[in-house]
């Protein structure tokens, strides 16, 4: 049953940043944290850019069992190798720790490694030294079938080696029952109530541009023919030539007024994003899974994403929600037509969506990986 | 404030199931005397048991296990200090209320927020909450750990009560826990989650359990925590800030619709609550003090100060040797789960239930916040003294003075090590020798439970609060104000444990709020105008009896020790002969009379 006495998670950042991999960790440290006190076991939250001080009043675990090292990598490394060698398992979250696995598994090879793989940090080969190092790792924990699947290929890892762990829901997410009347929170954002709003989250940036937004626009305009009362909300940061970039190109489409770029939206508002929203598109190209999917559809909101990356996994392969070429403005525009036309039986089933990426399933799995593997020195 | 009980089950007939949750509920009766009720579900697998002890709405309209909206079903055990604030956020989000109960208050926010809604919930409160649309039931303990829940679960469904002597009337009685004993030995009480009985443990505070039961599975989810960080430094803002936040919490502590007193024993923290709580009450302030014949134990003179300079409607009780000796056997049978403390509180208990109080306020929490401990200073001692090669910390193994005796506890890793060789009791090897059992196995099991997290970052005198405040408090002085208190239908409040007061005084750097002359110098300055002199600038002599006179003369401790076996007969001459202190006589004490049961 308790197979992992005394764990050790090192990261990168848990908290001084607010992507995705960074969410992956916060709610990965909830879930051990939690299995540390119902398993009566020990565990080590080691950050390496992290400073003590950005876990203060998190509401994840107890900042006592963190360590923030601020950037002193040296002290991160030494402490960690320290830790890690007299612990069962060594949790990394990023291919970028994988010397100080590598270290430990030097000194002590009874330690079971495990690796955390998100999206394209893994997706591509490796350079020399991490690639001879990379054969340390007992398992590998992907987010998604895409990323197994590019470990397999890319790398040469054997499947047994690979235990998928699909992301999860944040326990904190609020219910959102507040934001129940679409009519009251689009009144207070500046929309229509017979609006039809189709929204996406994403940072905006002119040098990653993989979300699909831009093919959204281009699919928007033959949409608009039939449905002249849809607006596109983009919300989320982004940089001058990016702004600029979609204002021409709205401009060029003639959908200036059916465009919206909100900015940056602080956590505790989207909610009522989510909720005043009625489609959720993102045909992205990149997603090592896409948690915004199952957000968007933890607030009912049927979901498009592209058929290439992770995102398959948070579709269930499409039982939850439309998965699209994201290169084919065609497909796009046809399913977001189909959605609009079906727009009240079009919800995502929550039962499902539950079942397979509430918190609950999430540590249940996690659970299943520390417990179903075994060490390679062991083998 | 009441006691809980209830079971899933899916083997046995609801009518078997309700008797047990009946019987349940009646071995805690003493906790909630002035009503009672049972709750079966739709499909008859849940049963929920309440004995209610009114406080909040005296009418019938607080009966237990209260519903809302014919889906969610509670039975509570608690207060909530914030419930109205948060009715009248429910009552503009549109919700509606039947009566004027926090109960119910927890319902509407559950249905509002779900699981979301028990960080919101301030205050002390262990309850089970029934969705009976997703047949689902939770479990949930407040995050300061105040009221205690204890589960037990299996294949075939759950069991869960306030107590755990309730247990004794589940279907299937759970079997005794053989390591109880060394635990009790170790610490003088049994630390969470242990219990005296197999399989049964204490839900973590700040967790909740969610049962489904169309699934029949468990998880356990933590709501909220509390940690320690640096984000105050200024010594006036700090003070300014914990005197408005406590005299917030104990005006908030104070509400009741029966009578409510405070606890003064003539130190500072009690002292302190007592001078807040007359800002609100004036004259109608109750106070409840125990004094003693013996002058070296007795704080009548402090207390007498107190009430000259509050001008409260004061009860002081001499409790002398004769009336010990005629409550010890009751008090020991009394103790839900072995505890060689708590016997003040179970007299002041019943002092205050004797004077028609309901409610009492308590100093608890006062030390472990602001460093009233001798173990604050000694823990960077005990840290270096931890770190130095094992064999170190063996020699004094077989010394008769404590303090080098209890030195082997440090090649304990971590917190656990340095808390009981700060806090401990008898060592493995005289627990070894007193129950005959080997050392090696003593260790072990020292050793296995509990878990303390290691803590690398925390500043030391952070971690001598950490363990004073997860340890001592949690599993000694929190459980024994909960236990005798209900034992006498009284409810002990903390309001030094109040959310806000917790978080406050854990955002204090420690340069601050540790420094000073005198221990909790902090507190000290933030509240030197409320107090006299004479109430702070004072030796410390915490809420003792004199328990080592009583002891040596009870004919009830001479006849259980000499009945007892060789080694029992020995101890007690040990003790007579000066050779034993008290409180390891205490813990032996009650070890036997749990035997003789």
């Amino acid at each position: 049953m308790n197979n992992s006495k005394k764990i050790v998670f090192l990261t990168l950042k848990v908290f001084a940043a607010t992507g995705g991999i960074e969410k992956v960790c916060r709610v990965a440290g909830k879930a051990l944290y939690e299995r540390a006190v119902v398993n009566k076991s020990k565990l080590l939250i080691n950050s390496m850019y992290d400073q003590q001080c950005d876990a203060d009043e998190n509401k994840y675990f107890p900042s006592e069992i963190f360590s923030g090292f601020g950037e002193a990598k040296i002290s991160f490394i030494l402490s960690s190798v320290r830790a890690g060698i007299l612990a069962d398992t060594v949790i990394m979250s990023h291919i970028n720790l994988l010397l100080v696995g590598w270290l430990i598994k030097l000194i002590n090879p009874k330690v079971k490694l495990i690796l955390f793989a998100h999206g394209i940090e893994i997706w591509g080969s490796v350079g020399f030294k991490k690639k001879h190092m990379l054969p340390c790792i007992d398992v590998f924990v992907p987010v998604s079938n895409f990323t197994a699947k590019k470990i397999m290929d890319v790398h040469h890892v054997h499947e047994d080696k690979i235990k998928v762990l699909n992301n999860c829901l944040d326990p904190f997410m609020p219910l959102g029952k507040e934001f129940s009347d679409k009519a009251v929170v689009r009144e207070k954002y500046g929309f229509k109530k017979e609006d039809i709003i189709l929204f996406t989250l994403s940072r905006l940036s002119s040098k990653e541009r993989y979300k699909g937004y831009d093919k959204v626009l281009e699919a928007l305009v033959k949409v608009k023919q039939q449905f002249s009362n849809v607006k596109y909300l983009i919300a989320g940061s982004y940089d001058i030539e990016e702004k600029r970039y979609i204002d021409e190109m709205s401009k060029k489409l003639h959908l200036e007024d059916a465009v919206i770029l909100s900015g940056f939206v602080p956590e505790e508002d989207l909610v009522a994003y989510f909720s005043m929203a009625d489609i959720y598109v993102m045909p992205s190209m990149k997603e090592g899974f896409g948690i915004v999917f199952i957000e968007a559809m933890f607030y009912g909101l049927p979901v498009i994403a592209g058929n290439k990356d992770g995102s398959v996994d948070a579709l269930r392969n499409g039982e939850l929600g439309t998965l699209v070429d994201p290169l084919d403005v065609d497909a796009i525009e046809k399913s977001l037509l189909s959605l609009l036309y079906n727009l009240e039986t079009s919800a995502p089933d929550k039962a499902v969506l539950l079942h397979h990426f509430s918190f609950t399933q999430y540590k249940r799995n996690l659970e299943r990986i520390l417990n179903g593997t075994k060490p390679a020195s062991a083998n | 404030m009441c006691r809980i009980a209830g079971m899933i089950d899916f083997e046995l007939p609801a009518a078997i199931n309700q008797l047990t949750v009946e019987n349940m509920c009646a071995l805690q009766k003493h906790g909630g005397p002035d009503d009672g009720g049972i709750f079966v579900s739709q499909n008859e697998q849940l049963i929920l048991g309440n004995r209610r002890l009114s406080l909040l709405d005296l009418s019938s309209d607080g009966h237990m296990p209260m519903a809302y909206l014919n889906r969610f079903f509670i039975t509570y055990n608690g207060e909530i200090y914030n419930y109205k604030s948060l009715k009248t956020e429910l009552l503009h989000l549109g919700h509606q209320f039947s009566n004027q109960t926090d109960t119910e208050v927890i319902l509407a926010a559950f249905a509002q927020w779900g699981p979301l809604s028990f960080n919101r919930l301030k205050g002390m409160f262990a309850f089970a909450l029934y969705d009976q649309q997703e047949n689902e039931l939770y479990l949930v303990r407040d995050t300061a750990g105040i009221k205690p829940l204890y589960y037990s679960s299996n294949t075939n469904g759950l069991v869960f009560a306030s107590e755990v002597r309730a247990f004794q009337a589940a279907e299937t009685k759970p079997a005794n826990n053989p390591a109880w004993p060394i635990y009790l030995l170790a610490y003088g009480h049994i630390p969470e989650p242990v219990s005296t009985l197999q399989n049964v443990q204490s839900l973590p505070k700040g967790f909740y359990l969610k049962y489904e039961l169309h699934t029949r599975s468990v998880s356990i989810q933590s709501f909220a925590h509390y940690s320690f960080s640096n984000q105050i430094s200024d010594a006036t803002e700090a003070n300014q800030l914990v005197a408005q936040q406590l005299e917030q919490a104990v005006e908030q502590h104070l509400l009741a619709d029966a009578p409510i007193g405070v606890f003064l024993s003539g130190g500072l923290d009690s002292g302190i609550i007592a001078a807040l709580a007359s800002k609100y009450k004036n004259k109608d302030l109750n106070s409840l003090s125990i004094y003693f014949e013996e002058k070296a134990y007795s704080e009548k003179e402090y207390q007498d100060i107190l009430i000259e300079h509050l001008q409260c409607n004061a009860y002081q009780l001499l409790l002398n040797e004769s009336a010990f000796n005629q409550s010890f056997p009751s008090i020991l049978n009394d103790m839900d789960m072995p505890s060689c403390d708590g016997i003040n509180t179970w007299f002041i208990s019943k002092y205050a239930a004797d004077n028609g109080l309901k409610a009492v306020l308590s100093g608890v929490g006062g030390d472990e916040l602001f460093g009233g401990y001798p173990s604050f200073n000694r823990m960077g001692k005990a840290i270096l003294l931890q770190n130095l090669p094992g064999f170190i910390n063996q020699i004094g193994k077989k010394s008769k003075y404590k303090r080098l005796n209890r030195m082997s506890y440090l090649q304990l890793d971590g917190l656990k090590g340095l808390y009981l060789f700060l806090r401990g009791n008898f060592t493995p090897h005289d627990i070894a020798q007193q129950l005959g059992a080997y050392e090696t196995d003593v260790w072990n099991i020292v050793n296995d439970m509990p878990i303390l997290q290691d803590m690398p970052c925390l500043d030391d005198k952070n971690k001598a609060s950490w363990v004073e405040f997860n340890m001592y408090m949690q599993n000694q002085l929190l459980r024994d104000s909960d236990v005798m208190s209900m034992i006498h239908g009284v409810e002990i409040r903390v309001p030094f444990l109040d959310d806000q007061v917790i978080r406050l005084a854990n955002s204090i750097q420690p340069e601050t709020k540790y420094a000073g002359a005198l221990p909790k110098q902090f507190l000290i300055d933030a509240f030197v105008d409320d107090l006299p002199n004479a109430i702070w600038n004072r030796p410390k002599m915490g809420f003792s009896f004199p328990f080592a006179k009583w002891l040596s003369n009870s004919e009830y401790v001479k006849a259980l020790m000499e009945n007892g076996n060789e080694q029992s007969n020995k101890n007690f001459q040990n003790f007579l002969s000066g050779k034993m202190h008290w409180s390891h006589m205490m813990s032996l004490v009650i070890l036997n009379h749990r035997k003789a049961i």
